[in-house]
């Protein structure tokens, strides 16, 4: 956060989300209410069954909510069709996932520059992004590698890397270091924390390991569908 | 996305499972190769019955003498049974045709009905008479020496042109042909050419130009008088006469060639009240016939084709929508990091029109192999034209249309979050 002045990138007002299962409503959020500054690092946690996948999804642009309203970088998300979600999706969240999702028949070069096809970045300028990327990431000697040649840590630095790839207004990493040792664990939150402090990158991180929440700014705790204090959260055994 | 990146990720794609893209594509293949051959097989078959037909020329009617099956009169005395057989066209019907509108020329036609001998061995040769035009509305050629002409019409002149064949029957290899002699009863003819007919001609009852030795009308007339004669036996005598056996009318108008050769049916159903010793076919008719003969079996084949197509296409609507459900993260991850929906459905759908049309490339040069091979060993004709392997490079294409767009409808209606979460 430090002493910035302060761009709200994520805005939740009284977002609601529920499923309905045969004739019966199910609310999974129940009125959440949150922020993220740029250049924060958030950490969202919960127990399963908490709403944090929801969450994660609505974050993501995966999902719409049921009720409230979502502001993504000044924007009001609502009422968008389908492909505007993708393009919004494409421009302003870097997606990362717990189990890396690289595509397996591609180079590492070409994994990266996947979010930028979808942008329709022109392909000399692609391959430039994605090798500074690559650099970025300490991998810069790996680009023609399959990502089955890569270790774990490797691939998720690919991940990272993609993730940036259009200068998203904010990383959402779903449970990251989730498939990976401690060892690296360590590392990859390295890179976050290299990412947030140097380019005051905003990073939204889920996870339900309560190890990692010294390493956010501010944690987010999710129980039962609505925000709840630290305490609160240590007490019903999150 | 830019459509040249598509079609790389789609190609790309095709090119990781090389084995199974093959047998996916195999329907395919052999469904373009069945159109292709069909095509092919079918247009030889027509060009060949074309050209026989249009050998006899399709401005013509030919007018024919037909036997009647009956016991001919007996003219039977004590000693001697005998029997007289008359039938066919008369030269009064000659000469009622030439006056009719749209008639432009009359060749006609006379087989002598001379038995033609080597040494004791009669040949399936005939000898016959007509006039100069006769050449030309056989659609034959002179290969040696000269035609008949007008002066040896002139001056009955004892020379004939052989056929092909007959000069085969008749000749030793090497032996001089030209100014050779050809002895048909106690008449001596010169040979003065050689005819050739390479376009199949048949005429109905009269063997093709390539079996026969002409001669002038005028000579035939001089030799053995104006119509043909044939006895047989020694006890029995069966005497058959004709006049004329073969009319070949040349019309002028080829819009009205119906109506001539329905006035000349007409006019020989009254003449010939007692017998249908004749017979008239329209070359042009034949044609229409053999077209349409020629479509039908066209639609056959083309349905079998067709067939085998659709099962193609469903063999790769099946396998395309595995891949679908295999490739689920990768559709849900792509959906996640911005690909639109139409991305991933034109991914698909280019990946399997990719593979329907490479099929289709594979199906071509199968097909252009069978139809080599048909002609190889079975001597049959085959034709494949610009137009055949375009339109079945645009049939395998529509085929990947047809067959692919539910699999990547399928691909791109995958809710990503279901994807994403099922980890």
């Amino acid at each position: 956060m430090g002493g910035a002045p302060e761009e709200t990138i994520v805005k939740f007002e009284d977002i609601k989300k529920s499923y309905m299962i045969g004739a019966q409503e199910v609310p999974v959020l129940k009125g959440v209410s949150l922020s993220v500054e740029k250049g924060e690092f958030v950490g969202i946690m919960g127990v399963s069954g908490s709403g944090k996948s929801t969450m994660l999804n609505i974050l993501g642009l995966l999902d719409v909510p049921t009720g409230g309203r979502y502001i993504l970088n000044g924007r009001l998300v609502e009422n968008l069709s389908d492909d505007e979600l993708a393009e919004l999706r494409n421009i302003s969240i870097g997606f990362i996932f717990q189990s890396f999702n690289l595509f397996p028949h591609l180079s590492v070069e070409q994994n990266i520059e996947v979010p930028m096809v979808y942008g329709e970045i022109p392909s000399r300028k692609r391959r430039e992004i994605a090798k500074s990327l690559a650099e970025r990431v300490g991998l810069g000697h790996r680009l023609k590698h399959k990502p089955s040649e890569l270790s774990g840590g490797e691939c998720q630095r690919i991940a990272i890397a993609r993730a940036l790839g259009n200068n998203p207004a904010f990383l959402l990493a779903d449970e990251p270091t989730g498939n990976l040792d401690e060892k690296t664990s360590h590392e990859i939150l390295e890179l976050f924390h290299e990412l947030h402090a140097r380019n005051q990158m905003t990073l939204v991180m889920v996870t339900h390991n309560i190890l990692l929440e010294k390493d956010f700014d501010r944690v987010i705790y999710l129980r039962d569908g609505r925000l709840s204090s630290k305490d609160e959260f240590r007490g019903s055994g999150g | 996305m830019f459509v040249h990146d598509l079609f790389k990720l789609s190609f790309h794609n095709l090119l990781l499972h090389k084995i199974r893209s093959f047998l996916t594509s195999l329907g395919i293949i052999f469904g373009v190769g069945s159109v292709i051959s069909m095509l092919a097989i079918s247009e030889g078959a027509k060009r060949q019955a074309l050209s026989q037909i249009e050998a006899l020329g399709i401005d013509k009617i030919i007018v024919y003498s037909k036997p009647v099956p009956q016991v001919g009169k007996d003219v039977s005395d004590s000693s001697t049974q005998s029997f007289l057989e008359s039938y066919g066209l008369l030269r009064k019907d000659l000469g009622h045709i030439k006056d009719m509108d749209n008639v432009a020329t009359v060749t006609t036609l006379r087989n002598t009905r001379k038995k033609i001998l080597r040494g004791t061995k009669q040949l399936d040769v005939i000898l016959v008479s007509t006039s100069t035009t006769f050449l030309q509305d056989s659609g034959s050629d002179i290969t040696n020496g000269r035609w008949l002409s007008p002066a040896d019409e002139a001056h009955s002149a004892a020379v004939c042109v052989i056929g092909r064949n007959v000069k085969r029957k008749l000749f030793f290899l090497g032996e001089a042909v030209l100014g050779g002699r050809v002895k048909v009863g106690n008449a001596v003819f010169k040979v003065v050419g050689i005819m050739e007919n390479n376009l199949g001609t048949q005429f109905p009852e009269l063997n093709s130009p390539n079996d026969m030795i002409v001669i002038p009308e005028s000579t035939s007339n001089a030799f053995f008088g104006f119509s043909s004669f044939q006895s047989e036996g020694r006890r029995r005598f069966q005497t058959t006469y004709v006049e004329a056996d073969l009319f070949i009318v040349k019309v002028r108008e080829l819009e009205y060639i119906d109506d001539t050769a329905r006035r000349i049916v007409s006019f020989l159903e009254k003449s010939h009240s007692r017998d249908k010793d004749w017979g008239v076919t329209v070359p042009l008719d034949l044609l229409k016939q053999r077209e349409q003969t020629q479509n039908i079996f066209t639609i056959v084949m083309s349905s079998i084709a067709g067939i085998s197509l659709i099962v193609g296409g469903v063999g790769i609507m099946n396998i395309m929508l595995a891949n679908v459900y295999e490739r689920r993260k990768e559709i849900g991850t792509r959906r996640a990091l911005g690909a639109k929906k139409k991305d991933i459905l034109f991914q698909f759908l280019i990946e399997t029109v990719f593979l329907t049309t490479l099929g289709g490339m594979l199906g071509i040069v199968l097909g252009i192999g069978i139809s080599e091979v048909v002609t190889k060993y079975a001597a049959w004709p085959t034709i494949y034209s610009v137009w055949s392997i375009a339109i079945s490079l645009f049939i395998a294409c529509f085929v990947g249309i047809v067959f692919g767009t539910y699999p990547a409808w399928k691909a791109a209606q995958q809710n990503p979050i279901d994807v994403l979460r099922s980890e």
